[in-house]
């Protein structure tokens, strides 16, 4: 018989391919498979038979990646078929050597499958194990990252307001802390506009940037935030009173006030601080912040570069000023204003030349309240505009009736707030008035303040001297204790100065008494010179009105001559 | 590490992976009981599936080889899978220990076990990116460092294409590689192809694979060759892969069985 292992091996060859990829050309898988054929025919001849040379040709197998069921089951069945005949193989007991042969090629190649199976299992099982390890981490950082963007101010790096609140509201609600005491530092860069606006963001930027620093240095163990803006706060977990307070404020505000260089340009900046400064117990973080708040505005009112301490007092009037203020235009539609007169009387025959409006809140809980305690804050809000309006159509409205009674009735002057000057419209408005009332312009006075004048706008000027034309009264109101120029005296319409209350009160004491009276006395013949008249504000005393009327003023209004009362009541001295 | 934005955010098992039953069908068992049910489900469909998984395998081979042999070391494989036998690695470095393999895929566990495989192999590196951020995957510090993109580099982009769908833009992919590419460079292009298939084979297998992250999109020759758009397609252009320069006539019998079709084009220059 001949011998034809290549015939074997290629025919093994073709009956494994496809059963599974095998990373190698037909030509090498064929010379692979004509070693291993070798190795079969020697297997079966040697004496005695060998089972681990079957083992080994099964192992081999799967090691070049033969390893699917169908390789094994291809390879036994062409042993079986071809190896004896295509291998001219002869010996005694060959099928019984046969059988062993296949059996420990079986045995070899499932053992070998099976450890690779296990093996490759393991493998993946573990690069899964480790891909979720690291998808689990890669997630906690990105949560730790989106944690830290959440609660940090891009632009200085800082704790952003959200975790300033936490740590301000842990700090509060830490238990068994009730005792002891915490502190707030609300800061605030002084005109850090004017930076952004003349240099640009980008150095305002800049510029937070440094005193975000700089805080941060200063501050140590404290937390610093940036609430956004040019808003800095300090949070003192563990304060010792308020002098510690103060100490930190101070430390801050020093290292605001170093002259920082950014981008060439070295910057001089200050900053105005708020503080608060409580027990825990009782303390929750918005009124805190509030408070805290509303301290660091009376530092920016005093002027800034400095700190301010919250005080419970203060704050409660000004809560009270400001639910007022508040109240305004509720109690101007339920008609809880109304208005009251005093007399500007002629201190050359004792006549009443005319009576100055003065407006009063019949507060349904406080009771009758005078302007000074609401009118203020009608200023700061703008509410004014709309309470000053109705003041103006009430007095028209009330003085136009006087005249009924046939004597020379008196003119009315009302107060005109700067807002009210400053506004268009004040025209059309008295001119509307004046028509629907009926008031003759003359007795109607308006009296401004010197402030009224000091901005340069020409608005209202132009208006003043319409009015002016149509023959209403221009006073300037407390006249002498403002601005005092004496240019507007030559462009301003005016009709007549008030002078004000305090030059009058001088004249009871004859020391000082004299010197007032030389600056009413010029003041006087000024105004008559300009054709001016001029009324005493303030006059309480008959002492004071005959000095004046030596002096030549022209009238006067205060207790002396008359308090503010109802109109009837005014009037009633002239019927 | 930072989670890449794409990247899943935990790996769940019991959602098939295609790299796992793409082990699967080419005899491998890193695989897990879901990757083994759906790729039984696309037998049944397509009952050549393990054959065309194979047959594509042997095409990556004979590709890197004729690479290998045209003188290209730096070999850049995108959608690698799970490293089972027959990698590009083993064979370009069986050729030449010199040549630099990187490989690229968006499953981590697929990355997580080439990094297994690669430990040590300093001339090997696998980096978990998608195809479908072609820039990523130029500008990752892995890619640079072992790859110098001014020299011809082979981009294999083998098996992975019918995991992009058109409004992914795979034109765009594949040229936003081949601008950073040096002239003399290759591309190995191989995708499922519907060509000569039945409607409900195609219904069937895309069925099967939008239990997947990865749905199928099928080619035909004509959107294929499109794809080799500024290269130089090589003989004998795309075809089955059986039929990309087969060992011996007979392998490339019955070809259109393969599935896959495939080709090699080179960036002229």
């Amino acid at each position: 018989m001949t011998s034809h292992p290549g015939t074997f091996a290629r025919a093994w060859a073709k009956a494994v391919s496809g059963t599974s990829y095998l990373p190698m050309t037909q030509a090498q898988l064929e010379t692979l498979l004509h070693r291993l054929t070798g190795q079969l025919a020697g297997a079966l001849l040697t004496e005695p038979f060998d089972l681990r040379a079957g083992h080994r040709v099964g192992a081999e197998l799967v090691a070049a990646h033969i390893a699917s069921a169908e390789g094994l089951g291809r390879t036994v069945e062409v042993i079986q078929l071809r190896l004896v005949r295509d291998l001219g193989l002869v010996a005694e007991d060959v099928e019984d050597r046969m059988a062993r042969l296949l059996a420990a090629v079986a045995t070899g190649y499932a053992r070998a499958l099976r450890d690779r199976t296990l093996d490759e299992q393991e493998s993946i099982r573990r690069a899964a194990m480790r891909a979720r390890t690291q998808a689990e981490r890669a997630l906690r950082a990105s949560e730790a990252r989106f944690r830290h963007q959440a609660t940090h101010d891009p632009l200085t790096g800082l704790p952003n307001r959200t975790l300033f609140t936490e740590r301000l509201t842990a700090a509060l609600n830490e238990p068994g802390r009730g005792a002891e005491r915490v502190g707030v530092c609300f800061l605030d860069l002084d005109r850090f506009k004017v930076v952004n606006d003349t240099l640009g963001h980008q150095v305002g930027d800049q510029l937070l940037v440094t005193v975000a620093e700089r805080l941060c240095k200063a501050m140590g163990e404290h937390l610093v935030a940036r609430l956004g803006g040019d808003e800095f706060v300090i949070l003192v977990e563990r304060s010792g009173g308020t002098d510690g307070m103060v100490e930190v404020a101070e430390t801050a505000l020093a290292a605001v006030r170093t002259p920082a260089l950014v981008d060439g340009h070295e910057l001089q900046i200050s900053a105005s601080i708020g503080i608060v400064e409580r027990q825990v117990a009782g303390a929750n973080p918005s009124d805190l912040m509030r408070a805290a708040d509303s301290t660091l505005h009376w530092a920016k009112a005093a002027g800034g570069a400095r700190w301010a301490l919250y005080d419970a007092e203060r704050n409660q009037r000004e809560l009270a000023r400001y639910a007022l203020s508040a109240a305004i235009p509720a109690a101007l539609e339920r008609g809880e204003f109304y208005l009251d007169y005093q007399p500007l009387t002629s201190l050359r025959d004792g006549s009443l030349v005319g009576v100055e409006a003065l407006v009063r809140w019949r507060h349904p809980e406080l009771g009758v309240l005078r302007p000074d305690s609401f009118i203020g804050l009608a200023e700061e809000t703008g509410l004014i505009v709309q309470l000053g309006g109705w003041v103006l159509a009430e007095a028209c409205r009330e003085a136009e009736a006087w005249s009924a009674g046939g004597a020379a009735a008196p003119f009315v002057s009302v107060n005109l707030a700067v807002r009210q000057v400053h506004r268009p419209g004040l025209v059309q408005e008295v001119r509307a008035l004046l028509r629907q009332t009926g008031l003759p312009p003359e007795r109607l006075q308006l009296e401004i303040t010197e402030s009224t004048m000091m901005s340069t706008a020409e608005e209202p000027v132009r208006a003043l001297r319409v009015l002016a034309d149509l023959g209403v009264r221009i006073a300037i109101d407390d006249f002498g204790t403002g601005y005092s120029n004496l240019a507007y005296l030559r462009d301003l319409p005016v009709t007549e100065l008030k002078v004000a209350g305090e030059f009058v009160a001088g004249l009871r004491s004859p020391s000082v008494g004299r010197t007032d009276e030389r600056i009413l006395a010029s003041l006087v013949s000024l105004a008559h010179a300009l054709d001016l008249t001029v009324t005493a504000e303030g006059v309480e005393t008959a002492g004071q009105a005959e000095r004046l009327r030596a002096i030549g003023c022209d009238a006067a209004q205060g207790w002396h001559f008359g308090r503010p009362a109802p109109a009837d009541r005014i009037l009633a001295r002239i019927r | 590490m930072q989670r890449p934005d794409w990247a899943p955010e935990t790996i769940d098992i019991e959602r098939p992976s295609v790299a796992r039953m793409y082990d699967y069908y080419l005899g491998g068992s890193h695989n897990f009981a879901a990757d083994r049910a759906a790729a039984q489900a696309m037998v049944a469909a397509v009952p050549e599936a393990p054959l065309m998984a194979q047959a594509n395998r042997a095409f990556l081979r004979r590709a890197v080889h004729h690479l290998a042999d045209a003188g290209i070391r730096q070999f850049l494989d995108i959608g690698s899978g799970i490293p089972t036998v027959g990698n590009v690695h083993e064979i370009a470095q069986r050729l030449d220990p010199q040549s630099r393999v990187v490989y690229v895929d968006v499953d981590p566990v697929a990355v997580a076990h080439s990094r297994e495989i690669l430990a040590g192999n300093e001339r090997a590196v696998v980096v978990q990116e998608d195809l479908r951020r072609p820039e990523a995957i130029l500008a990752h510090p892995d890619v640079r460092k072992l790859l110098d993109l001014s020299q011809p580099v082979a981009v294999m982009v083998v098996a992975v294409l019918h995991f992009v769908s058109d409004d992914d833009r795979p034109a765009e992919l594949l040229g936003t590689l081949r601008d950073a590419m040096a002239p003399g460079s290759y591309l190995v292009l191989s995708q499922a192809s519907d060509d000569g298939r039945s409607e409900d084979e195609r219904a069937e297998a895309e069925r099967v694979y939008r239990r997947t992250d990865n749905p199928l999109w099928v080619r035909s020759r004509a959107e294929l060759t499109a794809l080799f758009d500024g290269f130089e397609l090589l003989d004998p252009g795309v075809v089955w892969v059986p039929e990309w320069r087969p060992d011996t006539p007979e392998s490339a019998e019955d070809a259109e069985r393969a599935v896959f079709m495939g080709g090699v084009g080179r960036l002229g220059g």
